[in-house]
């Protein structure tokens, strides 16, 4: 039911990249990189090709990583997506160099899993390298039935005690198309002022 | 023993190529491995040939996407790619991974505006005229290299 649902949405919603990146782009040859993480099938992949307004039905597990490099007018933005499997979790530390915004993706509806994305998440915040850089969170899949709210995941996290970095969470259904892109102007928003 | 370059070179393939309407996400032309790699293994360092729909040319976007699996890990993973007319470049983007996980398989997608269209040159001028050229390194190491040239029907 939601499946049929959604897809009649998917030819309705799209972004893309190059006109969002239009909005931000300021001054040429800024580049800004974005990195994405969370735990396996939380949704990271999806995001990242319904901001581009790809097909989203094929999409397996990350092995490894998946970039997308936008250039615009001399700006470049590169998203970094990063598998979430457990074997490949001890790479991220790999990709935290010059990231100007991290991009936490949960699954709201695996509430069996909460205390670990909880606990990688802990983990982040306490790498030197992410060190004040400003966190979103996409609370996703809301489009499921049993999709925790975006409240309970921002409490579970422990968004309000956090002190020093900008932060944001975002309700989001990737598979929708719903709260992407609000959540990914926030994003650039912030990047921009911190340069 | 073989080397580490000679590992890194066995553990590498490209999967896949395509390009995109950057706009619709729609994908106008893909090259799978078999084709590649088959090809590759017979042939190194020819060109694949793209027949590719001449509305590529209107698209205000467009994206070239390569997927590409490692055995090895790597530590100082690059790429070049330059869009060659007539053998000169027209274009060139230069990416550093970095870090190349090991048993992985990873995507780059780059995603450029396409010159105003009174500037774009005519099919039938840049027909079998184009290549884009894509090398990977390990630092200084050439791990693999693709050409794929262009022609638009």
């Amino acid at each position: 039911m939601f499946k049929e649902l959604s897809w009649v949405r998917l030819s309705v919603v799209r972004i893309g990249l190059l006109a969002f990146l239009r909005k931000f782009r300021s001054a040429p040859d800024q580049e800004m990189r974005i990195l994405l993480l969370g735990l396996d099938n939380a949704g990271k992949t999806t995001i990242l090709k319904k901001l581009a307004s790809e097909d989203i039905t094929h999409i397996t597990p990350t092995q490894g990583f998946n970039i997308k490099s936008v250039h615009s007018e001399g700006f470049k933005l590169n998203v970094w997506d990063i598998g979430g499997q457990r074997k490949i979790r001890p790479y991220w530390k790999n990709y935290f160099d010059k990231t100007d915004v991290l991009i936490y993706v949960v699954d709201s509806s695996d509430r069996k899993r909460f205390e670990e994305t909880g606990e990688e998440f802990a983990e982040l915040l306490q790498e030197e390298k992410l060190a004040c850089v400003p966190v979103l969170v996409y609370a996703n899949k809301q489009d499921l039935m049993n999709a925790a709210p975006a409240s309970d995941i921002a409490q579970g996290l422990l968004l309000h005690k956090l002190r020093d970095r900008m932060w944001h969470i975002q309700a989001c259904s990737a598979v929708r198309g719903e709260g992407i892109q609000e959540g990914m102007e926030w994003a650039c928003r912030t990047a921009k002022k911190k340069k | 023993m073989p080397s580490r370059a000679e590992d890194i070179l066995k553990g590498f393939k490209v999967n896949w190529m395509n390009l995109r309407d950057a706009d619709t996400g729609k994908v106008l032309w893909q090259a799978s491995e078999d084709l590649l790699n088959e090809f590759d293994r017979s042939h190194p360092g020819m060109e694949h040939e793209a027949r590719v729909p001449k509305k590529i040319l209107k698209c205000r976007a467009v994206s070239r996407e390569i997927n590409f699996s490692s055995v090895e890990p790597m530590e100082k993973f690059r790429l070049e790619q330059k869009v060659l007319f007539k053998g000169q470049c027209l274009e060139e983007w230069l990416f550093e991974f970095g870090f190349v996980i090991p048993n992985s398989t990873n995507t780059w997608q780059s995603i450029i505006e396409a010159a105003p269209e009174s500037q774009m040159m005519p099919a039938n001028i840049l027909n079998g005229n184009v290549v884009i050229e894509t090398k990977f390194f390990d630092d200084d190491l050439l791990v693999s290299t693709s050409n794929v040239r262009l022609f638009y029907i």
